[in-house]
């Protein structure tokens, strides 16, 4: 479903932040992306979506060379690779329904579409009640949750999360994790940038490690820390686990 | 015909339009100035363009005859000046029939009957089939025997020819200027819409609406723009028209005001296009340049 060979990302100030990645994720997995603060997991993510290009490798997205493609090919490509971020880019002006509604609306989605698909995603979130709500009346994880319906409505094959829960209280957290994990079980292919140790390690999912641009560790059943014994939330008082 | 999507799009194009609205009326309002004096520009150039010509069509030569020369000379160079192929008509009028004429024209202005004797030379009228032979042929009648003095009106002619080429030379100037300035304004109320929308137009770009869709929503505040702006300015040159040009001809009966032969709804369309075409291409650039970023 994704593939990177011999990326690399240098930005034009000169700094290097990817360094010859060699990467594969199968169609329907669900993948961790981790390493501290600027390791590169944001570039990683950005190449996927072509919001940039690597200074050398190929990138494959769901068949496309997406470092070849054409800019006037990329909205179909961002069709099918639902993205979501930290802050949650919503539109403060619209409210959970609009917003959902807007990424059909704007991809040119006839009306009878948008009022088929906008009740099933707000349905699959959670958020069927709060549809007429605006942002600033949701909780953090409400408005995740939101962010996570808008990349779903067009149906894509692939979700990258850049740091989903990096503005969440554990609470929250858990929410859109499960939330997640349903989409994924639904053969949705997901990608999550993180650095959120219990959530890495209570999920026990593939682990992918970044550091300086570097791939230096890539496991299955992975923690958020390199190799066993455990992760760091075996190594937490049970009550953390359970957060 | 799916009513959503219409609703959709001309909601967004009024969400932009009334996002900024004092940048909007400034944009308006240029492109009303700018069409305004493209308009009375094109207007005054056609009026003295047609006069010009219509006096260039009428341009005569005055062959003023020697006091001794008979009624046979006369006639004799009038002969010889008729069998000249670039002449094409010669009119003799004699001394007498000339103070008759005068005495029309002049008839309850000066009391004409106070002239005791006729101080008007025998004259010929000549005209010429092409306004540019005019000076070679007045040379050519000054050389002949029997004539005191020739006399046509081709320096003023050319002085308003003149005027009116170097009048026309400012005005397109200075209305490219003016258009150059409405679109600069323009592009800049848009680029302020795209800036206001930042956050939107990423979103839209992150679930792959494509360029056009939107570039759309801009285009059309763009052109709307153009078209409202150019609309007031017909109102105001429609004004003009019908209140102020009675008032001017009236003050200027020299001048024949409706001598240009402008059809009206062509040239209201005419000007119309230009500030739809200013709005748009305004737009799409200012677009464009974000996009591209």
């Amino acid at each position: 479903m994704i593939a990177l060979r011999g990326v690399s990302l240098v930005y034009p100030n000169g700094t290097r932040a990817l360094d010859s990645i060699d990467l594969e994720i199968a169609k329907g997995s669900f993948v961790f992306l981790v390493g501290h603060s600027g390791t590169g997991k944001s570039s990683l993510l950005r190449l996927l979506y072509r919001e940039q290009l690597p200074t050398r490798g190929e990138v494959t997205v769901d068949g496309i060379r997406v470092d070849k493609l054409r800019r006037s090919k990329v909205p179909q490509l961002r069709r099918n690779v639902g993205v979501v971020f930290q802050d949650f880019k919503l539109l403060t002006d619209k409210t959970v329904w609009e917003n959902v509604a807007f990424a059909l609306q704007v991809t040119g989605a006839r009306t009878k579409d948008v009022m088929r698909q906008v009740p099933r995603v707000l349905d699959l979130v959670g958020l069927a009640h709060k549809s007429r709500m605006f942002p600033s009346e949701l909780s953090g994880g409400e408005q995740q949750r939101t962010a996570i319906a808008r990349a779903l409505v067009n149906n894509p094959k692939i979700l990258l999360c850049d740091e989903p829960t990096g503005n969440l209280d554990p609470a929250n957290t858990n929410e859109v994790m499960d939330l997640l994990h349903r989409i994924n079980l639904k053969g949705t292919t997901v990608l999550i940038a993180t650095h959120n140790a219990l959530v890495v390690d209570r999920m026990r999912r593939r682990v992918i490690r970044l550091e300086d641009g570097k791939i230096v560790a890539d496991e299955e059943r992975g923690y958020y820390l390199a190799g066993p014994p455990g992760g760091v939330a075996e190594r937490l008082p049970t009550s953390a686990q359970s957060a | 015909m799916d009513w959503g999507r219409v609703q959709f799009f001309f909601g967004e194009v009024w969400r932009n339009f009334t996002r900024n609205l004092i940048m909007q009326f400034t944009a308006i309002g240029t492109v009303t100035v700018t069409i305004v004096l493209l308009g009375s520009f094109v207007f005054t150039r056609d009026t003295l363009g047609a006069i010009g010509d219509d006096v260039l069509k009428k341009i005569e030569i005055s062959v003023f005859l020697k006091d001794n020369s008979t009624t046979a000379d006369a006639k004799n160079l009038a002969a010889k000046l008729s069998a000249d192929r670039r002449v094409r008509s010669v009119a003799y009028i004699p001394k007498a029939q000339g103070l008759a004429q005068m005495r029309d024209r002049l008839r309850g202005q000066i009391d004409t009957s106070l002239l005791t004797s006729n101080p008007l030379p025998d004259v010929l009228r000549v005209r010429v089939a092409d306004p540019e032979d005019v000076r070679a042929v007045a040379a050519t009648i000054r050389k002949l025997p029997g004539v005191a003095n020739v006399e046509y009106a081709e320096d003023a002619v050319q002085k308003l020819l003149r005027i009116s080429d170097v009048l026309g030379r400012i005005g397109l100037a200075v209305v490219a200027l003016l258009i150059f300035t409405a679109a600069i304004i323009i592009s800049n109320t848009i680029r302020l819409t795209v800036f206001a929308r930042r956050r939107e137009i990423a979103i839209m770009q992150l679930v792959g609406a494509s360029g056009t869709y939107i570039r759309w929503p801009f285009i059309c505040e763009g052109f709307l723009d153009g078209v409202l702006g150019s609309a007031l300015a017909l109102g105001l040159l429609e004004v003009a028209r019908l209140e102020l040009l009675p008032k001017l001809a009236a003050a200027l009966p020299f001048l024949p005001m409706h001598a240009a032969n402008i059809n009206q709804l062509v040239f209201a369309g005419e000007l119309l296009t230009i500030g739809a075409a200013v709005g748009i291409i305004a737009s799409w650039v200012s677009v464009g340049r974000y996009l591209r970023t």
